[in-house]
């Protein structure tokens, strides 16, 4: 009896431990989220989305972020749209085409190092290949810098997406005389679907946060760009640079520009997680 | 059977059974060894001992049946198990039918003893193969409790002088009713007596054929001796 | 209680050498998983139009045997089988012989009920597409004939264009072995497919079997013994790679000629 009464009050403390600690990090979360919100908010307006970038020092409320917000959504979806289908393919490599071979073992442990790589060695690499070469900072250049980190975040998800499908739904398949490529193609991708477009979609949220690939990439641009083969506008480094001035209406657009990415990140985490539960189910 | 199974339970519910089996088939042979006796000495006691001990065997002959029934529903027994379930259900069979035969030489019995015949009824010939059959139906049980091929064969083979002696005191009948027809009641009461330890007899082969089937899977009933023989080789 | 009066002679307890026309011929099959060696000398007849059961101890080869028929085992590269297997006189392990046509003409039915993340109608003509290509109408009737073999189609005719994963695991079971059939294969091969499925879609499953001998040789592994001794017209016991014993049903169940199968099917094992 005793032996039970101890085991339910350190069952009690435990539970105490635990919802502190999750108190403490909720409470910093939260925090940042209204700072975020409150702030964000205010400079909210239809000339946020419609004007382009300020000068400094004019009244509050004037100009907005058009120029950085098309930029950003450009470089990310070229970014995407090279990135995902290089990783998809690697991944359908990695898992289904000689998953323990020595190639395979290598591309995974580079990869891995991709993967947990600070971005800015990234940008510096595309600095280094393509801007220094080119004599030219460039919104193609930026775009190649974000593919560079869709590209492991994709493989890893989709080989796991993959390696989660049941050995014997592939089977099953193999079993009818199925050739590879169609069960590949027909059954185990798109079993995996969700799985894997959910791969894609974490890749770009991760992206569209991205600020030191695009440092040394796409630079900035106070005016619209009409192509992306010169220095470009885009949020992240927008908001580093009007954040840090001393202009009291940077400021304000900066923090728009921060709302307006927590709300993207936000979302696309939302959509995420909603493909991956149906998914799962 | 030798290994035992890895269900613990059912080994116990086929020892229980085989048991139950041993105890009817001791009640039996007790019937069979009282009903000669109470022959032997005309005695009416002892055969109204032998008719009351039949409802005991009755209900027993029930509860085998209810126990192979419940394992053979529950356990799904195969091969030698299920060999060894259906022997049992046969053998009980057969045990009850040798009690009902001890039973009718105890009914003979009182109504000879009644109708006063007993004294010139000349039961002599009648002593060995009584002691024959009662003594097949024990080595039979002993067979079965050991599966002993070799005795079951043996008691095949005996049961046989058994019929040869039921058949020579049939031939020996007929000739005293042919020379005087005021013996043919008694010798009818005789004749009758004689076929129910025939009967006994030929029950205790039954039981000797169903060892030979628990063990070697194959039914015998019916085939010749040689037969028989080849197949336990 | 009947006791069987055909039995009498101990040579009868064996099977009959060549009574049956076989379908498949094993002939000195041997199996290894890298070094270790999974199946010694497997030499076995399969009957045509019959349903053969593979019984035997986890391990024992059982399931491993059934996956050379199909050559699946070559999906895994360590994986190798040396020996003949005759298909009414062809050799399947001949490097001559197309894998996918061996497919075609032998179908197998797995443990888990897989469907194929695409619509019921789609799980059946996928397989059909590979070999054949059928105008929309006679695909149609193919779908059709081949849910109404495997006892499912009243049940989905009105749900075609639903996923395959909407059905219960009974019905995904039937729907596999729907897939199996529409192809028109010779030979169905059943990895314990009902191990995963309750008592009721058990039955109708086992009750699919009988009815598809009369157009097919099936093959079953099971580890239920009692589903083998319902379904199969003759059994084989595998024990550590080996063939102990093969036989006709009835005859392995009463009076198995094996020592070891005895142990086994009764259940004294271990």
């Amino acid at each position: 009896m005793a032996h039970f009464v101890r085991r339910k009050r350190l069952n009690r403390v435990a539970l105490t431990l635990a919802f502190a600690a999750m108190l403490f990090g909720m409470f910093w979360l939260a925090w940042i989220l209204w700072e975020t919100l409150r702030l964000g908010f205010e400079s909210l307006s239809l000339s946020f989305i419609t004007e382009n970038m300020p000068p400094p020092n004019e009244p509050l409320g004037a100009g907005g972020l058009a120029n950085a917000i098309w930029g950003s959504l450009t470089m990310v979806a070229l970014a995407t749209f090279i990135g995902a289908p290089v990783g998809i393919l690697s991944g359908i490599y990695l898992a289904e085409y000689d998953p323990r071979g020595w190639l395979a073992v290598t591309v995974r442990f580079v990869n891995d190092l991709l993967l947990s790589a600070p971005s800015i060695i990234i940008g510096l690499f595309v600095y280094a290949v393509m801007v220094v070469r080119m004599r030219q900072f460039s919104g193609w250049a930026g775009a190649v810098a974000l593919a560079l980190i869709v590209i492991p975040v994709v493989i890893r998800t989709t080989e796991n997406m993959l390696a989660l499908i049941p050995a014997g739904l592939r089977e099953a398949a193999y079993a009818l005389g199925t050739p590879k490529w169609k069960v590949i193609l027909r059954i185990t991708l798109a079993a995996a679907r969700a799985g894997v477009l959910t791969g894609v979609l974490l890749a770009v949220a991760r992206i569209s946060g991205e600020t030191a690939p695009l440092l040394f990439t796409a630079l900035n641009n106070q005016f619209w760009s009409t192509g992306l083969s010169g220095p470009t506008a885009n949020l992240p480094v927008t908001i580093l640079q009007f954040a840090m001035s001393p202009y009291e209406n940077w400021q304000h657009l900066a923090w728009g520009g921060v709302f307006l990415i927590t709300l993207i990140v936000l979302g696309l985490n939302v959509l995420a997680r909603t493909l991956s539960r149906k998914f799962s189910s | 059977m030798s290994e035992k199974h890895l269900s613990s339970q059912f080994d116990s519910d086929l020892t229980s059974v085989s048991t139950k089996l041993m105890e009817m088939g001791g009640l039996i042979e007790i019937q069979i060894q009282n009903a000669i006796q109470a022959l032997a000495q005309f005695s009416v006691p002892l055969a109204l001992e032998v008719m009351i001990a039949e409802d005991r065997v009755d209900a027993m002959e029930v509860a085998i049946d209810h126990a192979l029934t419940t394992i053979i529903a529950r356990r799904q027994p195969a091969a030698r198990d299920l060999r060894l379930l259906l022997a049992i259900s046969k053998i009980t069979t057969n045990l009850e039918r040798a009690g009902d035969e001890a039973d009718k030489i105890a009914r003979r019995v009182k109504s000879i003893v009644e109708s006063n015949d007993a004294r010139k009824m000349p039961i002599g010939d009648l002593r060995v193969a009584s002691q024959m059959a009662v003594t097949l139906i024990r080595r039979a049980l002993d067979a079965f409790a050991r599966l002993d091929m070799d005795a079951a064969v043996s008691i095949l083979r005996e049961d046989d002088l058994i019929d040869q002696e039921f058949k020579g005191f049939t031939r020996k009948l007929i000739t005293y009713m042919m020379e005087d027809p005021r013996t043919i009641g008694d010798s009818l009461n005789l004749l009758f007596l004689a076929k129910a330890i025939e009967r006994i007899g030929d029950h205790a082969k039954n039981i000797a054929e169903f060892i030979i089937y628990i063990v070697k899977g194959t039914d015998v009933r019916h085939s010749s001796l040689t037969q028989i023989e080849s197949v336990i080789r | 209680m009947t006791l069987p009066s055909d039995s009498f002679s101990t040579e009868e307890a064996l099977p009959a050498e060549e009574a049956f026309s076989a379908k498949l011929s094993i002939q000195d099959l041997n199996f290894y998983y890298g070094k270790f060696q999974a199946l010694n000398h497997i030499n076995l007849d399969i009957p045509a139009n019959c349903v053969t059961a593979f019984i035997g101890p986890s391990g024992c080869g059982k399931s491993t045997l059934l996956r050379t028929f199909n050559r699946m085992f070559e999906l895994y590269p360590e994986q190798r089988a040396v020996g003949r297997i005759l298909l009414d006189g062809e050799d399947l392990l001949a490097s001559r012989q197309d894998v996918a046509l061996i497919r075609a003409r032998i179908g197998m039915v797995f443990q888990k009920p897989t469907p194929f993340p695409m619509s019921i109608f789609d799980n059946i003509a996928f397989g059909v597409k590979l070999f054949e290509s059928l105008s929309r109408i006679d695909m149609e009737e193919r779908v059709e004939w081949a849910l109404k073999k495997a006892a499912l189609w009243d049940e989905v005719k009105d749900k075609l264009p639903q996923s395959g994963a909407s059905l219960s695991g009974g019905q995904q079971q039937r729907l596999c072995i729907a897939r199996c059939i529409a192809i028109r294969p010779e030979i169905l091969l059943l990895d314990e497919p009902c191990s995963a499925l309750d008592p009721i879609s058990t039955a109708r499953i086992e009750e699919l079997i009988a009815e598809l001998k009369a157009d097919y040789t099936v093959i079953i592994v099971t580890h239920n013994m009692q589903q083998a001794a319902r379904v199969s017209d003759y059994t084989a016991y595998m024990y550590l790679g080996d063939l102990v014993e093969f036989g006709e049903t009835g005859q392995m169940f009463f009076k198995p000629s094996r020592r070891e199968t005895e142990d086994y099917i009764t259940g004294r094992f271990g």
